[in-house]
C-alpha cells in the first residue's frame, strides 16, 4: 500500500513538472507609470501584457502601476529581487533610471518604451502613432465647419509634438487654411485638466477634437455637445457612439511577444541589446486606425467622409474617405509609398525642415522639437 | 470676446467648484469639531466610485449619489475611530484613509473601466444650488445656533464642553461623519455629472484642493463658496489663457494663489485662526 501511494505521488510529481520542464520558464516585470484602470496608456500595456503571457509558452509577468517617472529604480530592484529576467518600463521619463538599473544589472535584460538610450542588455520599443494621427487629421480637416481643429496635448515633448504635427500636416493636406489650436494640460492622466482644457478650446470656436491623455474624458466632453472627436490609445468610441469619428489604437503585445520569443529562444541576451529598437507602426501592426477594433472609420461619418472631395498630387481627385483608405494601405504595406514627415515641409515659422524629397529618420523624430504650419498656440521648446 | 470669456469662466468655475464645494464644507466642520480629516481623497474616490457602480446598475445616478454619501460616511467612520476613540495622530490616520481609498477603489473598480454612463447628472445642477444653500444653512447653524456654538467649542476648547455634560466624542463623531457624507457625495458628482464614467484615480487631488479651501476660507462656510468658485475659475482659467500667456506660469497660478492667500491670512490671525484645539485628541480629565 506504501509503495503504491509513493508510486501514484511519483507519477503526479512527473506529471507535473514534465511538460513545465521542458518549457524554459521566463519571468517579466512591467513598471508602469499611472493605473492600469486608467483606459489609456497604462491599460493599453497592461492588456499587452496578458496577450503576452498566453503567447508566450513558459512566460510569467508581474506588474507594478502608478510609478512616479524619478522613482523607477527601487521598483526595478523589487521586480529582479522577485526573479524577473526581463524588465519593461514603459514610460518616457523611466528612460534615465532604467538605464542606471541596466549597469548595475548587467545579467537583465531592459526594454524602455519611447526613448532613445540604450545599453548592450537595454533596448527601446515604440509603437508610434503618427502616421494614424495624420489619418486622423485627414478627416478632422474634412469634418470642421469653423476651420478650427483642436488638439489637448499632454506635455510638449517630442512625441507629443509629432503626433500634434502629423495631424496638422494631415488637416492642411484636406483643408489648407484650417488651424489646429492647442492646449497644454502638463499631465498624462488628468481628467478634470482634459475636461476644462476641452471647454476653453470649445468656447475658442473648435469643432473637431484629438488629444493625448489616458482617459475618454475628451471624446465624452465633445460628444455631449455634439462634436466629432478622435479616441486615443483604448477602444473609446462606445463612450460617444455618435460622435467618436475614429482615432488612434495600439497592440503592444505585437512589440512583447516578438521581443519575449526572441529572449525564449535565446536570440536576444543581456550583450546584444545596443541596436536593438523597435520602432512599430502600421505596417508592423502595432497601431491600428479607429475609435474600436477593426472600425477604421465609425460608419455614422462614413458618409460625410464620402462627400467631402480633395485633389492631391499623386491621387488625383478622390473622396476624403477614400484618401484616407488609401493613405492608410500605403503605410500599411512594407514599402510605404507614403510618409507624412516626407519633405519639403516648413515649420510654422517658415523654416525648411525637412528637404524636398527627403524623409525624417526615426531619430528625427524622436527629437523633433518644431511645429507644422497651421499649429496655434503655446509651443515650449519651440526652435 | 470679453462677456464670452466672463460667462464661460462662471459657468466653469460653478462646474469645477461644485465639488470642491461640497467636500470643502465637509471638512469645515470636523475641523471645526476639532478633528483633521486628510483623507477627503479617498472618500471622494470611494464615493466616485459607488456612484458609478450604483448608477450603472440601477440606471438611476440619484440613488448613486446617495449611496456615494453613505459609503463617504462609513469610511470617515473609520477615521473617526481610529483618531477619536483609539486616540491615534490624526494626519496619520487621514493620510492612511486617502490611500486606502485610493486602492480599495482602484480594486473593485476594475470591473466598471471602460463603461459608459447612460443616466446622468446635468453638471451645473440641483447639486451646485444644493451645495450653496448647504453653505448658507452650515455657516447659520454655526453662528447662529446651540449645536453650532457646541461644534465650535469642542473645536476650541473640548473640556469646557466636557465640563458642561457634552459628550465630546459624540459631537466629533458625528462632524467627522457628516464631512464624510458630503465628500462621498462630492466623489459621485465627479463620475455621474462631471465626467459620467469611471476611471481608477480619477478624483486626480480634487480632495487636497478642497482641505486647502477649507483652510483658506477660513473654517468659514459661506467663504467656501467665494474659495471653490475661485479655484474651479483659475482652473479653467489655466487652460483659457494659454493663447496669451505661458502655460508654464498659468499652472503655477493656483499654488501661488494658495501661498499669497496663507500668507495674508497668516498675519491676521484673529478670527482667521484655526480652532484652537485642531488635531488635537481629547481625553477626558487630562490637562
Amino acid at each position: 500500500m506504501r509503495w503504491l501511494i509513493l508510486a501514484a505521488v511519483l507519477v503526479l510529481v512527473a506529471g507535473l513538472t514534465v511538460p513545465g520542464g521542458a518549457q524554459q520558464k521566463l519571468k517579466a516585470g512591467f513598471i508602469y507609470v499611472g493605473p492600469i484602470g486608467d483606459y489609456g496608456w497604462t491599460h493599453a500595456h497592461d492588456q499587452a501584457r496578458k496577450l503576452a503571457e498566453k503567447a508566450v509558452p513558459g512566460l510569467e509577468t508581474t506588474y507594478v502601476e502608478s510609478v512616479p517617472e524619478a522613482q523607477a529604480e527601487p521598483f526595478i530592484d523589487k521586480l529582479v529581487q522577485q526573479g524577473a529576467r526581463v524588465i519593461f518600463t514603459t514610460s518616457f521619463g523611466f528612460m534615465d533610471g532604467t538605464l542606471a538599473a541596466a549597469k548595475r544589472y548587467p545579467n537583465q535584460i531592459f526594454a524602455h518604451a519611447s526613448g532613445f538610450k540604450r545599453a548592450p542588455n537595454m533596448a527601446t520599443f515604440m509603437a508610434d502613432f503618427y502616421q494614424v494621427y495624420y489619418l486622423n487629421g485627414l478627416m478632422a480637416g474634412a469634418l470642421t465647419k469653423t476651420g478650427k481643429v483642436g488638439y489637448v496635448g499632454a506635455f510638449p515633448i517630442p512625441e507629443v509634438k509629432r503626433h500634434i504635427s502629423a495631424y496638422a500636416l494631415g488637416v492642411r493636406a484636406v483643408n489648407p487654411k484650417a488651424t489646429v489650436h492647442v492646449k497644454w494640460i502638463f499631465e498624462w492622466f488628468k481628467p478634470a485638466a482634459a475636461k476644462e482644457a476641452t471647454e476653453a478650446l470649445i468656447a475658442e470656436g473648435v469643432d473637431v477634437f484629438a488629444f493625448t491623455e489616458d482617459s475618454p474624458t475628451v471624446v465624452q466632453v465633445a460628444g455631449k455637445r455634439g462634436l466629432p472627436a478622435f479616441s486615443h490609445y483604448s477602444p473609446m468610441q462606445k463612450f460617444s457612439p455618435d460622435h467618436v469619428v475614429s482615432g488612434q489604437l495600439v497592440h503592444w503585445e505585437k512589440i512583447y511577444i516578438d521581443f519575449l520569443s526572441k529572449v525564449q529562444s535565446g536570440k536576444y541576451t543581456a550583450e546584444n541589446l545596443s541596436n536593438v529598437d523597435y520602432w512599430w507602426l502600421l505596417a508592423e501592426g502595432a497601431a491600428e486606425l479607429g475609435g474600436e477594433f477593426g472600425v477604421p472609420v465609425n460608419p455614422k461619418w462614413k458618409g460625410k467622409l464620402q462627400a467631402a472631395m480633395v485633389s492631391t498630387p499623386d491621387l488625383g481627385r478622390l473622396s476624403v474617405y477614400d484618401l484616407v483608405m488609401k493613405r492608410m494601405a500605403q503605410m500599411s504595406d512594407a514599402k510605404m509609398a507614403f510618409d507624412p514627415f516626407t519633405g519639403p515641409i516648413k515649420d510654422r515659422k517658415g523654416v525648411t525642415r525637412v528637404p524636398g524629397g527627403k524623409r525624417m529618420s526615426v531619430g528625427d523624430l524622436n527629437t523633433m522639437e518644431w511645429a507644422a504650419p497651421g499649429v496655434v498656440g503655446s509651443w515650449p521648446k519651440e526652435p | 470676446m470679453i462677456p464670452e470669456l466672463i460667462l464661460t469662466t462662471i459657468v466653469r468655475a460653478l462646474a469645477v467648484g461644485t465639488p470642491l464645494l461640497w467636500a470643502s464644507l465637509g471638512e469645515i466642520y470636523a475641523e471645526r469639531s476639532g478633528v483633521v480629516n486628510l483623507g477627503v481623497e479617498g472618500m471622494m474616490i470611494l464615493g466616485a466610485f459607488l456612484a458609478f457602480a450604483v448608477a450603472h446598475t440601477t440606471g438611476n445616478p440619484i440613488l448613486g449619489l446617495a449611496m456615494a454619501g453613505i459609503v463617504g460616511g462609513l469610511a470617515a467612520l473609520i477615521h473617526a475611530f481610529v483618531s477619536i476613540t483609539l486616540r491615534a495622530n490624526q494626519y496619520v490616520s487621514g493620510l492612511a484613509l486617502a490611500m486606502l481609498g485610493l486602492g480599495l477603489a482602484g480594486v473593485l473598480g476594475r470591473a466598471y473601466e471602460g463603461i459608459p454612463l447612460l443616466n446622468t447628472v446635468p453638471e451645473v445642477s440641483g447639486l451646485t444650488f444644493l451645495g450653496v444653500l448647504l453653505a448658507a444653512a452650515m455657516w447659520f447653524v454655526l453662528h447662529h445656533t446651540r449645536p453650532g456654538l457646541i461644534l465650535r467649542s469642542t473645536g476650541e476648547s473640548p473640556a469646557t464642553v466636557d465640563a458642561l455634560g457634552i459628550d465630546v466624542t459624540r459631537v466629533r463623531y458625528v462632524a467627522v461623519v457628516f464631512g464624510g457624507i458630503l465628500a462621498g457625495v462630492a466623489g459621485g458628482f465627479l463620475s455621474v455629472a462631471y465626467r459620467p464614467s469611471w476611471t481608477e484615480g480619477m478624483t486626480g487631488g480634487m480632495g487636497w484642493i478642497a482641505i486647502a479651501i477649507a483652510i483658506f476660507a477660513g473654517w468659514d462656510p459661506l467663504k467656501a463658496v467665494w474659495g471653490a468658485l475661485f479655484f474651479g475659475a483659475l482652473y479653467y482659467l489655466s487652460f483659457r489663457l494659454q493663447t496669451w500667456v505661458t502655460p508654464e506660469a498659468l499652472r503655477m497660478m493656483p499654488f501661488a494663489f494658495t501661498i499669497l492667500v496663507l500668507a495674508v491670512t497668516a498675519r491676521n490671525r484673529r478670527g482667521q485662526g484655526a480652532p484652537e484645539a485642531l488635531g488635537i485628541p481629547y481625553t477626558s480629565g487630562a490637562r
